[in-house]
């Protein structure tokens, strides 16, 4: 009995093994810091850049346990490895990477240990969310995601404005937080169990409980609760204040991880894995045109609000709202193209391109600022080719693969949705396509303001010597993703194709 | 390997320039640009030999596309479900290639970059290594654009081309150049949007009808597509859709707006590009990708639309042209009315109007990237554009003034130039064309040509005959040199090709005939039902080389045994000439 009990822990822990050695850093880290700090919170210079190395290290180690793990067969326990679980873990594990990076030296040394173990441990939510198999420990990632990112937005600045972005996303987080757990209480009434395996079948052979009108109703608060996390349109109001008042490296991880967070957990709540036959049911097939809408407003809004905006990050923000919008037409494709480009693996191509370039876009803010500047207009980045000629040129090179321009991946991730929509042979999947390309168009205009403040005007401010070489070396990852993927796509698109 | 070089050494070099030596002085950037744009000229020489020594292509069975060398890689590889829930595979590739009509463009390409690097060789001094760097990216991208056989790639290089161009105007341009510049770039983005989605579409719908692993190779696209070519309305839909980019680059009349602006601005170089080679593009996507693709749309839309914005685009390029007081704005609305001679000369949709199109692409290039050439030499002197300004300076600056006089006869189309070829190709072509209108249509671009003449000889007479008027000039101590020796070097190219191919057009249409006639063969397939049965017919015929040129009463001429050639029929009414009255 006892050995049966220890047989399947040990089973299940070890399909989450590299979150185990995350977490475990994360505890290391908690517990030492107290111990290298003052009473007045301060402790001796270099200790961020310590505790960074360690959490470097702990990633490094957790990524060759993945990188030995190959996905399983799913079973009935609480944790599951599958192809999504093991693509997401490698996509968080890099983002974890270039994230310590631009964080290197954005905390005072006496908060570092608290910023960087908030790091990891959001690291290890991501993971957890694709790794569950089960409502509960889907929850639970979901808030190791969201309790750690309050801490980490909160820590390296503490100024009004930071504090103010801070509370706002406490309690929209909180509140989004509550409509999922919501949504899924009523999905385990309905199916009377709360994993995620039973829940996919039940679903498919059509049990829809004795109340049929719960399962649309817990679907749509599901899709409203994350779609806080991915800043899906009317959920969005809280990005550009918090990417504004919060940290660079804050608003650089705002930008991508809830992303992450948010898309995987949709994909494994609304689209179960496992091809079920065209007219199977499913949780995103319940929701009628929710989801075509929610992307298309996306786009529009994101986009048409970002060319008002004369703050760099609030334009990010706002672009990170559009871009959301775009991976949004791949979640409602879905993988219910019968004949045609898979949506959702188009939409992982897109997220893993989005990182990259806004990930990147956002290490060039800071290898651009100095402790006592921050660049905070458009104009304050004007004329930044003759200052840093080489931040300028990677800069535009992310702005570049955002407005989906080659040759950078941005323009092949596009093309995928387009594929992707297109092929679904529908006409709202048309009117999707159509209306990607409108925004693209749009979009366009605000990145060229940048890139044109940065090229074609005098320099704003004299010359900053200022150097960022741990931001500079993320962004020379992000610019080598970004170029990588345009010339040899195939190498994330078979990394791809193991999730379906 | 040598189509790599070619493509690679230019973006190699810019690539050089900007990391290692992005603070040259002028001087060094200038002549490092210069050794690089001229090896590279030389390299498309090397692959146009190359091409010319490969065994003729005549009567070998081939794609209505198809290059005659090729490099292939794969790029990505799509999987799509296909109706019975299997998964294929769809490939887009690196696939390169040169047929006749690229090799001509790649050539004219490399040529007009040596052009605008020694046209610019004292006129940029400030940030001269990141310009000529520029220069040479762009110079990368158009090269790419014509060596690209899969639609993905052509797409690719063809946006590629917006980067360069976008900071060459923004940086380097005149007083308006950010403005000019954001506006080009949106507007021609806008268009290649509604372009791409119209590729995907045609992409898909080919897979789904023809089950292509290699969908996005042209020449598999179009093999398949003439053997099962999609429904009419599908054709018409998606015609409109892939044209829309096209046409704002070529420009058509109404989607010209973005060039007259981009052309005031933009340094002379990035104008001797833009003008040269960029507008090419836009003809050349329909040559390439709508032709072969879609041969019923472009009997049912594209004749009927593209022929009217063309006509309208002579005319109204034509008077815009004759009410400028800018030289340049002027030339840059001669571009309009030019380019609408090469789109009507291609929607004739035969053998002569299509390789008059073409000439009308390679002759445009030179001239009106030799008069803008022209144009900023004279800029550099008087530091004015303005025609009501300048005034009998024949007398002052003889050299410029002969230089002037030549190349505007090209561009007016003077018999003996090389204008005159492609202007009357096409239009014979256009009053030769199985459609309705076609002699309307020609009939009216024809009057363009008598406008043509009107405006480029007024702006010669006011600038350079009549009674001497100099600008204002004071505050440049230099006296006004006429044209040095680098000057007389950056044209002399341009102009002598100019009366080459005036006089000696065969084989230019050598070179590109085999491509032109493959692809006329698969519009006949689909021309109206009315017209088919007489469109076979001059087919048949055409293949009976002629023997005498005098039929039409102009002296023996390499352009008329060419016309000739594809039009033999006696029945035929004599077409009116329109290049000899002037």
């Amino acid at each position: 009995m006892l050995d049966a009990l220890v047989e399947a822990l040990k089973g299940s822990l070890s399909l989450v093994l590299p979150d185990i050695v995350l977490l475990a850093t994360v505890a290391v880290v908690f517990f030492g810091a107290p111990f290298l700090t003052d009473e007045r919170g301060r402790s001796e210079a270099g200790l961020r850049h310590r505790w960074s190395w360690l959490a470097l290290a702990a990633v490094g180690f957790s990524g060759w346990l993945w990188y030995q793990s190959t996905p399983v067969e799913v079973g009935d326990g609480p944790f599951r490895l599958d192809g999504l679980a093991w693509f997401v873990r490698g996509l968080s594990l890099a983002t974890l990477v270039v994230l310590l990076l631009v964080n290197w030296n954005q905390v005072p040394d006496g908060a570092s240990a608290e910023s960087i173990g908030s790091l990891l441990a959001i690291g290890a939510g991501v993971n957890l969310i694709a790794a569950s198999n089960d409502l509960v420990y889907l929850f639970l990632a979901l808030e190791l995601v969201s309790i750690p990112t309050y801490l980490f937005l909160f820590l390296p600045r503490r100024d009004a404005a930071a504090q103010e972005a801070t509370t706002k996303y406490f309690l929209l987080s909180a509140f989004s937080s509550g409509l999922v757990l919501f949504g899924m209480s009523y999905v385990f009434g309905v199916v009377g169990s709360t994993n995620l395996q039973v829940i996919g079948q039940a679903l498919a052979a059509g049990q829809n409980g004795p109340l049929p009108m719960l399962l649309p109703v817990a679907a749509i608060l599901l899709i409203a609760g994350l779609g806080f996390r991915i800043t899906a349109v009317p959920f969005h109001f809280y990005a550009p204040d918090v990417f504004q008042g919060a940290g660079t490296s804050g608003a650089a991880m705002l930008s991508f991880v809830p992303k992450v967070a948010g898309f995987v957990a949709l994909i494994r709540l609304l689209i179960p894995s496992g091809w079920m036959g065209p007219d199977a049911q499913t949780l995103a097939n319940l929701t009628g045109p929710t989801v075509w809408w929610l992307a298309v407003i996306t786009m529009f809004v994101g986009n048409l609000l970002a060319i008002l905006q004369t703050d760099v990050r609030r334009l990010l923000a706002f672009s990170s709202i559009a871009h959301a919008g775009y991976m949004l037409v791949g979640f409602q494709i879905g993988r219910e193209t019968h004949a045609g480009i898979d949506g959702i693996d188009a939409l992982l191509f897109y997220l893993t391109v989005y990182g990259a370039m806004s990930l990147g876009a956002f290490a060039a803010l800071i290898a651009t600022s100095d402790e006592s500047k921050r660049y905070e207009t458009i104009d304050d980045l004007g004329g930044l080719s003759r200052t840093r000629p080489a931040v300028a040129l990677l800069m535009t090179l992310f702005l570049f693969s955002m407005m989906g321009l080659p040759p950078t991946a941005g323009f092949l991730a596009k093309l995928n949705l387009f594929f992707a929509a297109w092929s679904q042979g529908t006409e709202s999947g048309r009117w999707l396509a159509i209306f990607l390309a409108v925004n693209a168009a749009i979009a366009a205009w605000y990145y060229l303001r940048i890139i044109a403040a940065m090229y074609l005007r005098e320099p704003a401010h004299a010359e900053n010597r200022h150097q960022e070489p741990a931001a500079s070396v993320a962004m020379a990852c992000c610019a080598l993703v970004v170029l990588g993927l345009f010339f040899a796509p195939d190498w994330l698109w078979r990394a791809i194709s193991v999730v379906s | 390997m040598l189509m790599l070089v070619t493509i690679f050494l230019p973006l190699v070099a810019a690539g050089l320039m900007l990391f290692l030596d992005i603070r040259a002085t002028p001087t060094r950037a200038r002549w490092t640009a210069l050794i690089a744009t001229l090896a590279t000229f030389f390299a498309s020489l090397g692959l146009a030999g190359e091409f010319l020594r490969l065994p003729s292509a005549e009567g070998v069975a081939r794609a209505p596309v198809q290059p005659r060398m090729e490099l292939r890689h794969d790029w990505l590889t799509l999987e799509r479900t296909d109706a019975e829930g299997n998964s294929q595979p769809m490939r887009l590739e690196f696939y390169l290639g040169v047929d006749g009509i690229s090799i001509t463009m790649i050539v004219l390409t490399t040529l007009l970059c040596v052009c605008g690097v020694l046209v610019s060789w004292t006129s940029i001094t400030e940030r001269a290594a990141e310009f000529f760097a520029i220069l040479m990216v762009l110079e990368t991208g158009l090269i790419g654009v014509f060596c690209a056989f899969d639609l993905v790639l052509f797409y690719v290089f063809f946006e590629f081309t917006l980067i360069p161009l976008f900071f060459l105007v923004g940086i380097w341009g005149g007083p308006l150049r950010r403005y000019a510049a954001g506006k080009f770039f949106v507007y021609t983005l806008a268009g290649s949007l509604i372009t791409l989605l119209g590729l995907v579409s045609l992409v898909w719908q080919a897979t789904l009808q023809t089950g292509l692993e290699t969908p996005f190779s042209l020449p598999a696209l179009s093999e398949a597509l003439r053997s099962n070519p999609l429904p009419d309305s599908v054709q018409t839909a998606l015609f409109l859709a892939i044209a829309a980019g096209f046409m704002v680059k070529v420009p058509l009349v109404p989607f010209h707006t973005w060039l007259p602006l981009a052309h005031v601005e933009a340094p002379t170089a990035g104008s001797v590009l833009l003008a040269g080679v960029l507008l090419k593009l836009g003809s050349y996507g329909f040559l390439r990708l709508l032709m072969p693709m879609l041969p019923s749309g472009c009997w049912d839309v594209g004749v009927p639309l593209i022929a009217v914005m063309s006509v309208v685009g002579i005319i109204y390029g034509s008077l815009c042209a004759l009410a400028q007081d800018d030289i340049k704005k002027l030339v840059a609305y001669s571009s309009v009315a030019h380019l609408g001679f090469c789109m009507l000369g291609l929607f004739a949709l035969n053998v002569e109007g299509i390789s008059g199109g073409v000439l009308q692409m390679i002759n445009h290039g030179l001239s009106t990237g030799a008069l803008f050439c022209l144009v900023g030499m004279f800029y550099e002197r008087y530091h004015t554009r303005s025609l009501s300004q300048l005034g009998g300076l024949a007398t002052r600056l003889p050299r410029l003034a002969t230089a002037m006089v030549l190349i505007t006869f090209a561009s007016i189309g003077l018999p003996g130039l090389n204008g005159f070829v492609g202007e009357i190709l096409a239009l014979m072509g256009m009053f030769d064309a199985q459609h309705e209108f076609g002699r309307v249509y020609a009939a009216l671009g024809a009057t363009g040509v008598v406008l043509g003449a009107w405006y480029m000889l007024a702006m010669l007479q006011t600038a350079f005959f009549g009674e001497l008027k100099e600008p204002h000039h004071d505050d440049h101590a230099e006296p006004v040199q006429d044209l040095g020796f680098r000057e007389i070097v950056t044209l002399a190219p341009l102009a002598t090709l100019c009366v080459v191919i005036g006089l000696f057009p065969q084989p230019l249409l050598d070179i590109i005939n085999p491509d032109v006639k493959a692809l006329v063969t698969v519009l006949n397939n689909v021309s109206h039902p009315s017209t088919r049965a007489t469109q076979a017919a001059a087919e048949d015929q055409s293949q009976f080389p002629a023997t005498s040129s005098a039929s039409f009463g102009i002296p023996a001429d390499e352009s008329v045994a060419v016309l000739h050639l594809v039009n033999p029929s006696p029945a035929q009414p004599r077409p009116a000439n329109p290049g000899i009255g002037e």
